[in-house]
């Protein structure tokens, strides 16, 4: 028995969520509201100590950290490979998978925080949001909240996190240039991992992500968009933040 | 034929010498002054994107049949898929699954606590009185700009306090995440040596020395216990035996960055 517990298929917890579907696997999914911060109830924590979405629990083992339970999922289940066979290109899979968690996810995801996750929560009582921010585990995460909540982030930090956007985007172009897939002749975790963490940029940030400044990286977020596997983890959005999908169909 | 080029054995540099004496694979060690900053210097090596861009910071390269291989928890995964002989890493995907998940909190968390405090004590002091302007048109050669920001911050010795703090609340974490998981197995994943241990021990290695307040035989004997056991391995001997300074533990070069969000 797989459970998935995700919020949105989208950034993190859409990761897990495309693997199993690529995979071929049904699993039970768990929708986790983040903005209603059903991932700091105890009832959630009971299941993922650290108040993190997503979570995977398979056969009552809890699987934690997005791209090791993509990885988990590919060596544990019967189904198409997600992973290169050839040693360099497993190495360059999990490169990029890094370079996407440590390097350009983390700035997606503080716009993404800032423009809408903020936003969204803002309005509601005010001591209701002290006392949700109070309960969250981990520091880095309390601060995240805090930030995204009270909007305190500053220029220079949205310009980093921008700046690195750009950047990122140039080398997705020039290595998606050069060849079909991050890691190489095949679609892998890498690529899953990509897409669910940069679809939004077309919308986002349409001034690095465009058919003219990079051809390739928006062919290639169209040609994951029109996969079966793709469209079928869309079906367990429920925001609007699902909108943004649809300016990739062809 | 396999080519390493690596400085002191200490953080990064260390994993893959442990991984290849380990797996008893013979290889061309190419070692880099890495405080001469050669590496920077035209010619060395027609870097890859890959290369360019890694996100530890130093560290070293692997190459491989003509490709260069970088990120050093990587390049020991990539040496347990191309080299399945003597086996670093569970057979089970569960098991493999656990040294990913203790190698993001190692690599993204406790290492950048523990490099920034050995950088501060040991690379800033080494680094004052260098004439910066002769230095920055090698800086200028590196791609990642938090890579060139984390040389000029040891070369400044503008280490924050704010920042200090929080690396040694890192480094506490860890050491007490490493500490926990001691006290039912001696391995970290798993029973027979990994290459969790191998991440986690190519930082540990370094701070009864580092952080006597945080690492001591009152606050973590099962880490220490774990320290001796795994230094006193061959494998682990021939690696540290690489050792041009005769004091790897205080090896230090700018690294992993702090996370900036989440």
């Amino acid at each position: 028995m797989l459970t998935i517990y995700h919020w949105e298929p989208n950034a993190n917890s859409g990761k897990p969520i495309l693997a199993a579907y690529e995979k071929g696997l049904d699993f039970e999914s768990r929708y986790v509201d983040l903005l209603g911060f059903e991932q700091h109830s105890p009832e959630y924590l009971k299941i993922n100590p650290t108040g993190t979405i997503p979570a995977m629990v398979h056969d009552g083992v809890l699987v934690a950290e997005s791209t090791a339970m993509m990885e988990y999922i590919d060596g544990a289940f019967e189904g198409p490979a997600l992973r290169p066979s050839d040693p360099f290109e497993r190495w360059r899979m999990r490169w990029w998978c890094r370079f996407l968690d440590q390097f350009v996810g983390p700035s997606v995801s503080m716009l993404g925080w800032s423009f809408f996750v903020g936003p969204a929560v803002r309005q509601r009582d005010p001591e209701e949001l002290k006392a949700r921010i109070e309960r969250i585990p981990l520091k880095e995460r309390r601060i995240a909240w805090s930030k995204a909540i009270y909007g305190t982030f500053t220029q220079e930090e949205l310009a980093e996190s921008a700046r690195r956007i750009a950047f990122g985007v140039g080398h997705l172009e020039t290595a998606l240039s050069e060849r079909p897939w991050l890691a190489g002749r095949t679609y892998s975790l890498a690529d899953m991992a990509g897409f669910n963490m940069l679809a939004g940029l077309p919308v986002m940030q349409a001034q690095v992500a465009n058919d003219e400044k990079a051809p390739h990286f928006m062919e290639w977020l169209r040609k994951i968009h029109e996969r079966p596997a793709l469209q079928k983890s869309l079906t367990l959005g429920r925001t609007e933040l699902m909108r943004r999908y649809l300016h990739l169909a062809r | 034929m396999l080519e390493l080029y690596h400085w002191e054995p200490n953080g990064s540099w260390l994993k893959p010498l442990i991984a290849l004496h380990e797996k008893e694979l013979p290889f061309r060690s190419r070692y880099i002054d890495v405080l001469s900053f050669e590496h920077l210097a035209p010619g060395f090596l027609n870097a890859s994107m890959e290369t360019r861009l890694n996100q530890e910071g130093e560290g070293p390269i692997l190459v491989h049949e003509g490709r260069q291989i970088t990120e050093s928890l990587f390049m020991i995964e990539y040496l347990e898929d191309a080299f399945p002989q003597r086996p670093l890493r569970p057979a089970d995907a569960l098991g493999h699954c656990r040294i990913l998940a203790w190698a993001r909190f190692i690599n993204e968390v406790f290492m950048p606590g523990a490099n920034t405090l050995g950088c501060r004590k040991y690379l800033a002091p080494q680094l004052a009185g260098r004439d910066r302007a002769a230095l920055k048109p090698l800086l200028d050669r590196i791609s990642m700009k938090l890579l060139r920001d984390g040389w000029e911050t040891a070369l400044t010795n503008s280490y924050s306090d704010d920042l200090l703090a929080d690396s040694r609340r890192k480094v506490a974490l860890g050491v007490g995440r490493i500490e926990d998981a001691l006290a039912s197995s001696d391995r970290l994943v798993g029973s027979a040596f990994s290459l969790a241990d191998i991440d986690a021990f190519a930082i540990c290695n370094a701070l009864p020395a580092l952080t006597p307040d945080i690492v001591n035989p009152q606050a973590t004997p099962r880490l220490l216990e774990w320290i001796e056991r795994i230094r006193a391995r061959p494998a682990v001997r021939a690696a540290l035996a690489t050792s041009r300074s005769g004091k790897p533990e205080q090896a230090f070069v700018p690294g992993p960055e702090h996370a900036r969000w989440g």
